[in-house]
Formats: C-alpha cells, sequence, structure tokens
C-alpha cells in the first residue's frame, strides 16, 4: 500500500464521517425542533382554556354574585352563595373524617413493614386510580339509597373516600423524610411509640404533610361526578353548578357557569400554590 | 424497615420507687395500648372502605348481571326503554376514546418531556414545568366547560370539516360535523391526562443517570441521538407508568366526557359521530334509570369501569414498582 492511496483512504473515510455527522446533526435538530413544538402544543390549550375562563369569568364576577343566593331561572341578581358554602361544608366535613383516618393508616403503613403494609399501601394506591363517579355510585349505594335522603353527608363521605388513598400516600412519602435515626432515638430515649408519633414523627413531618393534604383538598374541590349521585341540587355545590348550568342553552345560565369556574379555579390554584410555595421552602431549608 | 423495633417497650428498671414505678408502668403500656389501636384503627377503616366499595358496586349491579350473565359485558344495545342493558358499545366507546387521547398525548406529553428534561435551557424549562404542574389542578368540569362551549362551535365549524377533506385519512372523519363527537372527547381527555403524562415522563427521565447521556455523547452522538438511544430507552418502564397510569385516568373521566361527546350510545361510524363511554353513560342515565332493573344496570356499568380501571391501574403500579429506585420519585411528581 502506498501512502498515496492511504491518504485518500482517510480522507474518503473522514468524508463519509462528515456526512454522518451532517445527516445525525440534521436530524437532531429537526427532533428538537419537533420536541418544542410538542411543549407549545401541550401548553398552549391550557393557556387558552385559563384565559377563557378567566375573561369569561371576570365579565360575571362582582360582590353580589358571591354573596347572593342563586334565584330562579329569568330572574336576574341571583349569586351563588349557596353553591360556595355548600362546597365548602362538603369539603370541611370530608376533611374532618379523612385527615385523622388518614393520618393513623400513615403511621401504621411508616412503623410496620411485611405483607399487610405492602397490601394495604397496594391497595392505597390501585384506589387513588378508581374514576370518582364510582365513589359516588358507592357512597349513593352504602348512604343515600338506605337512607332515602341526599345529603351533605353523603357527598362529604364520597370525597373522603377519594381523597383517602392521594392522602395515606402522601403522608407516608412525608413522614418517610423524618430520618429513622430521630425515630429510633425517641424510642430509646424511652418514649412511648405514640410519644414519638406525635412529637417526633408528625412534628417534624408537618410541613410535608401540610403540603400533601393541600393537593388532596384541591382534587377533592374539583370534583363532579361524586357529588352527582349525593347531593339532591346542583346549587348546593360549585363543580355541580358548573355542570348544570354549563349543560344549558341559556346564556344567563352559561354565565353563571363562567362565573363560578373562575371562583372554583381561582380556589384550586390558589391551594395548589400555596403546597408549592410549602414545598419550596421545605427544600430551601433542607438545603 | 422498621419491623426489627416492634415490641420495643421503654423499660424501667431505673431507680424509681415500688410503687410509682408500676403506676407509671401501667400508664405506660395503657398509652402505648392505645396508640396501637388507634394505628392499627386507621388502617382497618381504610382497609374497610376498600372491602364496602367492592361489595356496594357489586352487591348494587347483582341484579342485573344475574339477568344478563356474563354477556352483559359484551351484550351491544342499550336500550333502558326496552328493558335492554348492555355494555359492550358502552366498553367500546370508552376504549376508542380512550385510545384517540392516547395518540394525541403520549407523542405530545413525551416530546415535551423530552424538551423539559433534556433540551430546553434551565430558565425556560423550570417555570414551564411549574406552569404545567399547576395546570394539572385544574378540574375536569372546568376543562369540559371549555370543551362544550369554546371548542364545540370550533369543532363543527372548522376542525371537523378539514380533517374530513384530508386524503387517505379523510374517512376516519366522515359523515356529518357536528361538534360533540368521540374525536372531541378525545381531545378533553388529552388536555386532562397531558399534565399528568408529562410530570410523570419527566421524572422518569430525569430519574436517568447523568453518566449514561455522558457516555453516548463521547461515543459520538449527537444530543438527540444520547436522548433518543440511551436516556428514553433507560426510562422506559417510568414512561410505560406514565401512559399506563393516563390511560387509567381518560377511561374513568366521566362529566368532562358527558360534556362533550354527544351521548348516543350506539356503535360510532366516524370519530366525527357522537358516541358514549361507561361513564358518559352513567352520568347520562343515572337520573333516568327506572329504580330496580334500570338502577342496577347503571351501576353494574360502574362495575365494569371499576374492572378495566383497576387492572390498567394495578399493571401501571406494577410497572413503577419494577422501575426499582425511580418508584419514590415518580410517586412525588404523581403528587
Amino acid at each position: 500500500m502506498t501512502v498515496a492511496s492511504a491518504l485518500s483512504r482517510r480522507d474518503l473515510v473522514r468524508a463519509a464521517a462528515q456526512r454522518s455527522l451532517t445527516r445525525r446533526r440534521i436530524t437532531g435538530r429537526l427532533a428538537q425542533a419537533l420536541c418544542a413544538v410538542a411543549a407549545v402544543a401541550s401548553v398552549a390549550p391550557l393557556v387558552a382554556l385559563l384565559y377563557y375562563t378567566i375573561s369569561r369569568g371576570a365579565q360575571v364576577l362582582s360582590w353580589s354574585f358571591l354573596v347572593n343566593a342563586p334565584t330562579p331561572p329569568g330572574i336576574p341578581g341571583g349569586g351563588i352563595s349557596t353553591a360556595i358554602t355548600g362546597s365548602a361544608e362538603i369539603v370541611g366535613l370530608a376533611l374532618v373524617i379523612a385527615i385523622p383516618i388518614a393520618l393513623l393508616a400513615a403511621l401504621f403503613l411508616f412503623e410496620r413493614s411485611g405483607r399487610l403494609a405492602a397490601a394495604l399501601r397496594f391497595s392505597a394506591d390501585v384506589l387513588a386510580g378508581v374514576p370518582s363517579i364510582i365513589i359516588g355510585i358507592f357512597a349513593y349505594a352504602l348512604l343515600v339509597l338506605p337512607l332515602h335522603a341526599f345529603s351533605n353527608l353523603a357527598a362529604a363521605f364520597a370525597l373522603a373516600v377519594l381523597m383517602l388513598p392521594i392522602m395515606i400516600r402522601a403522608d407516608e412519602e412525608a413522614m418517610r423524610t423524618i430520618a429513622l435515626d430521630l425515630w429510633e432515638a425517641g424510642i430509646a430515649l424511652g418514649a412511648r411509640r405514640g410519644r414519638v408519633a406525635r412529637s417526633v414523627v408528625l412534628r417534624g413531618a408537618l410541613p410535608d404533610l401540610v403540603t400533601g393534604n393541600l393537593l388532596a383538598i384541591a382534587r377533592a374541590v374539583g370534583e363532579t361526578a361524586p357529588l352527582l349521585f349525593t347531593l339532591a341540587t346542583p346549587v348546593a355545590a360549585m363543580t355541580l353548578l358548573i355542570y348544570t348550568d354549563g349543560t344549558q342553552a341559556f346564556p344567563i345560565a352559561q354565565e353563571t357557569a363562567w362565573g363560578t369556574a373562575l371562583v372554583l379555579l381561582a380556589f384550586v390554584l390558589l391551594l395548589s400554590v400555596a403546597a408549592k410555595i410549602a414545598a419550596w421552602r421545605i427544600s430551601r431549608r433542607a438545603r | 424497615m422498621s419491623s426489627d423495633t416492634t415490641g420495643v417497650l421503654p423499660r424501667e428498671g431505673v431507680a424509681v420507687s415500688g410503687v410509682r414505678a408500676a403506676l407509671l408502668q401501667k400508664r405506660t403500656r395503657l398509652g402505648e395500648h392505645a396508640y396501637t389501636v388507634v394505628r392499627w384503627g386507621g388502617a382497618a377503616v381504610f382497609a374497610a372502605v376498600v372491602v364496602a366499595l367492592l361489595i356496594s358496586v357489586a352487591g348494587s349491579s347483582s341484579q342485573a348481571l344475574t339477568r344478563s350473565g356474563v354477556g352483559f359485558l359484551w351484550s351491544g344495545t342499550w336500550n333502558p326503554a326496552a328493558g335492554e342493558y348492555g355494555a359492550g358499545i358502552l366498553v367500546v366507546g370508552t376504549l376508542l376514546t380512550t385510545a384517540v387521547a392516547m395518540v394525541i398525548v403520549v407523542p405530545i406529553g413525551l416530546g415535551t418531556a423530552a424538551f423539559l428534561s433534556e433540551l430546553a435551557p434551565g430558565w425556560l424549562a423550570g417555570p414551564l414545568s411549574t406552569l404545567i404542574g399547576l395546570l394539572a389542578a385544574v378540574p375536569s368540569i372546568v376543562v369540559g366547560l371549555w370543551g362544550l362551549i369554546v371548542l364545540t362551535p370550533i369543532f363543527a365549524n372548522q376542525v371537523e370539516p378539514f380533517l374530513a377533506s384530508m386524503p387517505l385519512l379523510g374517512w376516519l372523519f366522515r359523515g356529518e360535523a357536528y361538534g360533540p363527537s368521540v374525536l372531541l372527547a378525545s381531545v378533553v381527555l388529552a388536555v386532562m391526562t397531558l399534565p399528568t403524562m408529562v410530570a410523570l415522563s419527566r421524572t422518569a427521565l430525569a430519574a436517568v443517570p447523568v453518566a449514561d447521556r455522558e457516555a453516548a455523547l463521547a461515543l459520538g452522538a449527537t444530543r438527540w441521538q444520547a436522548v433518543r438511544k440511551a436516556v428514553i430507552p433507560a426510562a422506559r418502564s417510568g414512561i410505560q407508568a406514565a401512559v399506563t397510569l393516563a390511560v387509567g385516568r381518560a377511561m374513568g373521566e366521566s362529566i368532562a366526557v358527558a360534556m362533550v361527546i354527544g351521548n348516543r350510545p350506539a356503535l360510532p361510524t366516524s370519530l366525527t359521530a357522537p358516541g358514549a363511554t361507561l361513564g358518559s353513560a352513567i352520568v347520562n342515565q343515572f337520573a333516568e334509570a327506572s329504580p330496580g332493573l334500570g338502577t342496577s344496570s347503571v351501576i353494574a356499568l360502574g362495575a365494569v369501569l371499576l374492572l378495566l380501571t383497576v387492572a390498567v391501574n394495578a399493571g401501571g403500579q406494577a410497572l413503577l414498582r419494577s422501575g426499582g429506585g425511580h418508584r419514590a420519585g415518580t410517586a412525588g411528581a404523581l403528587r
């Protein structure tokens, strides 16, 4: 092999590598552009939805809209006060049911390992994915049918069942951020387990517990399907009011739906932002 | 993890006078027992709720199921007026809307996740992720309202005629453009499940060790090749779990779908035709159902939906667990 042919072979290889690189760079650029387009495509409808709800809702929103009771169809001046207080009452009641049970179940999972805990954890994860409408059916079959009455209590029970698995998993993850060492140190000091749970685990995990529970509340406030089966009248909760008024053809009803949607959205986003801020402060403190 | 410490009780062997020691020990034991009882109580209440849910849904649907037998699952007609109840068409409708929604969500969600985790500069990726995370909290009823009032006319007048006029693909969208349709329901489902899909797959991508990317780059791969050949394959189980959970969520959504699908319990002839899903049928039929067999049949639809979603979610959870180390992170993103 002569020096010249070796050189020309090197040029050939180099040219081929160059071509391959150019081709790969172009593919890469194209793919990266497509990913950027996908990002725009996923943010755009969500932003449009937010923008539309805010602009349509703001036209309706006023002080009297918030504090007036609903009026019969066709009579102006109606508000959504019963829906707001109804939602607050139902969610408040649901929290009273769900928070203590979730905390205790999470403590159980925190202190135990083994098959029983694993089974419980798994059922919490699966229950978290059960459609909310089925939880509504459950509350209907368990509370509404036997008592022959739609009630806020049945609605609260449905929302509590909905929140339970989310809260249990969030609470347990929050407790896991407390080092096992601390728990063991508490036990080694001779404290009772209940005392350690209260003073070490719950106190230490408090900010994380708040974050997790706030997100569960945000989820529950926005639920409609469980209320469909447990409440007698749509003006008893915000989400139900949006559903019934939004599906009517009258402009006035639709305006009410948009106004209520804005109030609901503001409430839910506020809860999520509060949770985000709590989480952010935790991560800052940890650093 | 904590099983090795079960049974640890504080021991008072120190210099405390006999009576006090006995009292203290008794009190301690009592408190300890009380704590054990409430802790077990919390777990037991939760377990009872899960069992009660299964029993009551199964029990309430038994009337319909004993009448139609297993045929309820695939029997095609849903005609309460004639006393004919079958879930077949609704199961098809549920699977169809979910599938179309996933055709939209998976590429867009994965592309967005790859963009946020691998390609975008930090100043853009951070705020965008936060925004998408916040949008995950938007209640589905608000998405449904937006779909019904804003998207319906747009779909009826622009989107559906345009899709029908496309060459080759047009036959998928043939027929009258009403607005409310399987397609619109799928789009609404896509908007609703997108934030979850993005958050979960982004976490899965971010959990891939930096060394994997560096190894690919050191071998001469371009940035995109590193993502495509090293990062995405390594995050596969996490991405599969994200898709599975999005499928579960899309199948179970009822109210928003009921608002935009047109609610016609018949086999859709094209994607722009109105249809119905299990969830939307429950929403629409429940109030009108005649007591007894009617109500029982609607609840039986719920039982079928429960079976479908539990199967999908259990699969998703198994995938998340098989992901090993990524599990905690993925669970965090779910919240």
